[in-house]
């Protein structure tokens, strides 16, 4: 019997190749498609899932009131780990972790490589193996580095470096004391050597004992059997206990949680990453399930072909059963077919979809369990696709069918029109969505900065560009390659530090304010084209006191509520600041918030960074040449490296332009499989009404009246579709933006837009058919009957 | 081997009520050949259907072989038929899609009969029927008489005790159709009962008995000498 069904089968889509091709194609980028999204969503679950311990592993938090609502944060103060080991029996182990960055030198071979600061417990808290050497040891000398093995390899050709010595920072000389496995995919982590804590202490002077200071992160395993809760309420006071900071409590956030539910609304778990995957896995069922109503649809409009079939297996004694039988056999045979064409879209567009989405997911082919899931799936897709067109076509009663009285319904409600409603209502609210979300983008990245992005580079100081930075400063200037240059602490474009420890006269003493932190020297405004509103930049040359001049921007005067701002106290703890400026609001951190209150502080403060306005009269490329001329000759161990600040600005949009994208490229792809199944209904309505076209003809009808009429009927559906699809994009979207507090107001033409494309759309797809069908010569199709 | 009893069936649509078989009786014994005629509309086809278990009555008796099968449900009755009865239709009706063989062989596939034996029984009934030679055709590439006859090759090939015949002939040229007629003689000869629905008074006479309706009702019967 089985053999028997695989021969119809086979021979019905070698038959109907049109149809094949249509149901083939759709299936296969629908599950394309849903299997890309599946990766991304399996990549998201696992992050961190891999370690052995991560059922005890935490990392610290703090909690504390600022501006009347609750925060929650990660950094914590360095010395809490010490705290915790010795004071806490439920800590089994704990370690620091901090970013590093510094410049390896092997023989004539330099490299600036990102790595961590750690502890020794690191290595045997997580699951990071070795290649070489103890994870128990391999930290505890000071002097002793582990490197990934990319990191090896980059540095020493081969993984087998133990033992061997590399300079880093023209300073020191480290021992390779292991090297590890590179890290996978999906961990928080992403260093590509590790240095010990001790090491740290030595360069930044001794032992921190500092609580008040929250700057690195802090990991413990507890002990098996200690719960979270009973821990949170013993570690709670820890702070408290140990210093002068009496305001911050502190928690443990386990490492089931860190990648998807980490965002904190008045100091509890409101979620996270977790609503992008539920998001997209709602986007990846639905473009599936799509992709099956093309199936079912077309399936059902050829019911009246494959009526005949049904009633004379019935007549000869098939029963109902057997008959879903089969053609559940058939749509996960077609299935099983569109998985082969899906598994090899997915090999093709697995590389451009990584790039898209900054992953490294690879298929599995190895894995059985990932066999298992493919052939799941398979049987899946087939047996939902399929499920709707075998009940419907076994359900014919043979004596109607084999009498040539039978008549596929015609409904108001058929399945079948809903169907295409659905399919078409989700594509609609995708096209919408799309829109909007580009709108917003746009609306954002065409916000006013505050200062000019354009020519303007910096450079990390590094190695000696600090020591020499007045030599730097003024070749950079007289060589041509700058027309105004200043150090800050930070880039332009990132917020490194904020404070509530201002106070001035009229603040309330209760309550906190928060404070983004900036420092600068002179010819700050002139590098950044900043404007001053009121007073002065600061100018240490022509005034000597500037050391403990501030600048403020709009939003810090608005809170300070000064009447006279310049010439102001505001005291910095027990020092004494004075405002001698305030400066147009610059946007320093997220394009879609309003810009925060923010304090400029003067040349006695600390410094990272260097800005260059570069020269208008030159090249960009002369610019640099130039520039790296200087750099070199002052600082002659590390590269030149260089950023624009008007690129890392446009970072700040990397994850909405990458919604966005995903977002079109769904919304596509799903108008697409509507669209095909559409076409693919539209050539079955052709046939079926192909008489009644010859005889409309025969009395008259014209080609374009023919077609209006062939086309009405979908246009209809298209339009009940964005009925329904209107109100749920906009809620959806209004949802979404809501998240903004910078954001776009959703007008009435995007929604005229998605009418405007999804109809063409569907016209094309539809007329396509149904002038073929009018053009038809009425003689020869009456005839066939 | 069938007995009807006041056998009713209406067809309605959202205005009138049709009374397709009105309180009709009759009954047919095993071995016999009968004709049912009539003008269109009278219920022949509907009757077939009934006797064929393909459409049950509203209301009424039909006993089949000693059991009352009027209120069987759709899976009792389709189990029934495929043992017992086999169909010709006027057009034919074989799967396009599959082959002389195949089609042939489909009823033997749906009462579970194994492999070795559906080749036996498909190869010796296409001999007996004279279209061994198109066993691998498919039906598009037959003439009619040939179609026909691979219907009833696949009507008989289960070994029914009743064949069903709605009009046979219907869509054959008078050689063709009288081979085709001569073809049922032999099966009713040989044991099987055969009830025919025709309109062909020629095709009538190769039978034992006529029944004619009018409107739901027997109103005639002739029995053939």
């Amino acid at each position: 019997m089985f053999k028997n069904y695989l021969k119809i089968t086979w021979r019905n889509l070698l038959k109907n190749k049109s149809f094949t091709i249509i149901n083939i194609a759709g299936l296969a980028v629908g599950m394309a498609s849903a299997a890309l999204i599946l990766f991304w969503v399996q990549n998201e679950a696992s992050y961190d899932q891999f370690h052995e311990k991560k059922d005890r592993l935490y990392q610290m938090y703090n909690r504390s009131k600022i501006e009347g609502e609750i925060w929650a944060w990660g950094n914590t103060p360095k010395p809490m780990m010490a705290a915790l080991k010795q004071n806490y029996p439920q800590v089994e182990q704990a370690a620091r972790i901090l970013r590093a960055n510094f410049l390896f030198t092997i023989g004539d071979k330099h490299l600036t490589l990102p790595g961590s600061f750690t502890d020794p417990d690191f290595l045997t808290m997580f699951s990071f193996p070795l290649i070489h050497g103890n994870p128990k040891t391999a930290l505890n000398d000071m002097k002793s580095i582990v490197l990934t093995e990319k990191t090896a390899i980059k540095l020493f050709g081969n993984t087998n470096a133990l033992g061997k010595t590399v300079k880093i920072d023209s300073v020191d000389y480290f021992t390779v004391s292991g090297v590890m496995k590179d890290l996978p995919n999906n961990t928080r982590f992403g260093f590509e050597y590790l240095m010990t804590w001790k090491y740290w202490e030595k360069t930044n002077g001794g032992v921190d004992k500092n609580w008040g200071n929250n700057s690195v992160a802090t990991y413990v395993v507890l002990r098996p059997g200690v719960t979270e809760t009973y821990f949170d309420k013993q570690v709670k006071n820890i702070t408290r206990s140990q210093s002068e900071v009496k305001d911050i409590d502190v928690f443990a956030h386990p490492a089931s949680k860190w990648r998807l539910y980490s965002k904190f609304e008045n100091g509890q778990i409101v979620g996270g990453r977790i609503t992008t995957i539920k998001l997209f896995s709602i986007i990846a069922v639905f473009i599936l399930l799509i992709a099956c109503i093309n199936f079912m649809n077309l399936s059902t409009a050829r019911s009246e072909k494959r009526a005949k079939e049904v009633g004379i297996r019935k007549v000869v004694g098939a029963g109902k059963g057997s008959l879903i039988a089969q053609f559940m056999g058939e749509s996960v045979m077609i299935a099983l077919l569109a998985g082969i064409v899906a598994l090899i879209i997915v090999y093709i567009f697995l590389p451009p979809f990584n790039t898209l989405t900054e992953k490294q997911l690879f298929i599995p082919f190895a894995s059985p369990v990932f066999w298992l899931i493919v052939v799941t799936f398979i049987l899946f897709t087939g047996v939902l696709s399929g499920s709707y067109p075998a009940l419907y076509l076994s359900s014919f009663a043979p004596v109607k069918v084999l009498k040539g009285t039978f008549k596929a319904a015609n409904a108001v409600f058929s399945p079948r029109k809903i169907l295409v409603v659905t399919q078409f209502t989700f594509a609609i609210v995708l096209i919408i969505s799309t829109i909007i979300v580009r709108e917003q983008l746009d609306y954002a990245q065409n916000r006013d900065v505050g200062y000019k992005k354009n020519n303007l580079a910096y450079t990390f100081m590094q190695g000696n560009i600090e020591k020499n930075y007045q030599l730097i400063r003024n070749e950079l200037l007289t060589s041509g390659a700058a027309s105004a240059v200043t150090k800050t602490s930070a880039p332009m474009t990132e917020g490194w530090s904020d404070s509530w420890g201002f106070s001035w006269q009229g603040k309330d003493p209760n309550t906190k304010i928060d404070f983004n932190m900036f420092n600068v020297d002179g010819d700050f405004s002139k590098t950044m084209n900043l404007k001053i509103i009121d007073g002065r930049d600061i100018d240490i040359k022509n005034y000597p006191s500037d050391s403990s001049a501030i600048l403020i921007n709009q939003a810090s005067l608005k809170l300070m509520k000064f009447k006279n701002p310049i010439g102001q106290t505001v005291m910095n703890g027990d020092r004494k600041l004075t405002i001698v400026g305030v400066v147009k609001d610059f946007i320093l951190q997220s394009p879609y918030e309003p810009v925060k209150q923010m304090i400029i502080q003067g040349p006695s403060a600390w410094f990272n960074v260097i800005h260059y306005k570069l020269n208008e009269k030159n090249t960009t490329a002369e610019n640099l040449k130039l520039a790296e001329a200087v750099f070199k000759k002052y600082n002659s161990e590390y590269p030149f490296e260089y950023h624009f600040v008007d690129e890392e600005y446009n970072k700040k949009f990397a994850d909405e332009q990458r919604v966005g994208t995903l977002a079109s490229l769904f919304a596509g792809l799903t108008i697409f499989i509507s669209c095909l199944g559409l076409f693919g209904l539209a050539t079955y309505m052709a046939q079926n009404r192909i008489k009644e076209i010859g005889v409309r003809k025969v009395l008259g009808a014209s080609v374009l009246g023919v077609t209006t009429m062939l086309s009405k009927d979908f246009l209809k559906l298209v339009g009940i579709a964005f009925l329904v699809a209107t109100p749920i994009a906009w809620y959806s979207m209004e949802h979404w933006l809501q998240t903004y507090s910078y954001r776009v107001n959703i007008s009435v033409w995007v929604f005229a837009i998605a009418a405007f494309v999804t109809t063409l759309l569907s016209i094309v797809t539809v007329s396509f058919q149904a002038v073929k069908a009018a053009l038809a010569n009425p003689v020869k199709s009456l005839r066939s009957e | 081997m069938i007995k009807i009893t006041e056998l009713e069936k209406f067809y309605r649509t959202e205005e009138v009520e049709t009374i397709a078989l009105n309180k009709l009786s009759m009954h047919v014994d095993t071995g016999e050949f009968v004709a049912i005629m009539g003008p269109s509309g009278c219920g022949k086809s509907t009757l077939l259907n009934i006797l064929g278990m393909l459409d049950d009555p509203d209301e009424g008796s039909y006993v089949f072989n000693g059991i009352e099968v009027a209120h069987f449900n759709e899976r009792k009755r389709a189990d029934l038929r495929k043992h017992n009865i086999g169909f010709v239709f006027q057009s034919f009706n074989l799967i396009d899609e599959l082959t002389v063989f195949e089609n042939v062989e489909l009823p033997l596939i749906y009462t579970g009969v194994s492999a070795s034996e559906r080749v036996k029984r498909v190869e010796e009934v296409l001999d007996k029927m004279q279209i061994m030679h198109r066993r691998n055709h498919y039906p598009q590439q037959l003439s009619g008489g040939q179609q026909q006859r691979v219907a009833i090759a696949r009507a008989v090939v289960n070994k029914p005790k009743l064949i069903l015949a709605d009009e046979p002939t219907g869509n054959l040229d008078s050689s063709n159709g009288n081979d085709v007629m001569e073809l049922l003689t032999d099966l009713n000869e040989q044991g099987t009962t055969i009830i025919m629905v025709t309109h062909s008074e020629h095709d009538a006479r190769y039978s034992h008995r006529i029944i004619r309706l009018l409107d739901g009702q027997t109103v005639m019967e002739n029995i053939m000498v």
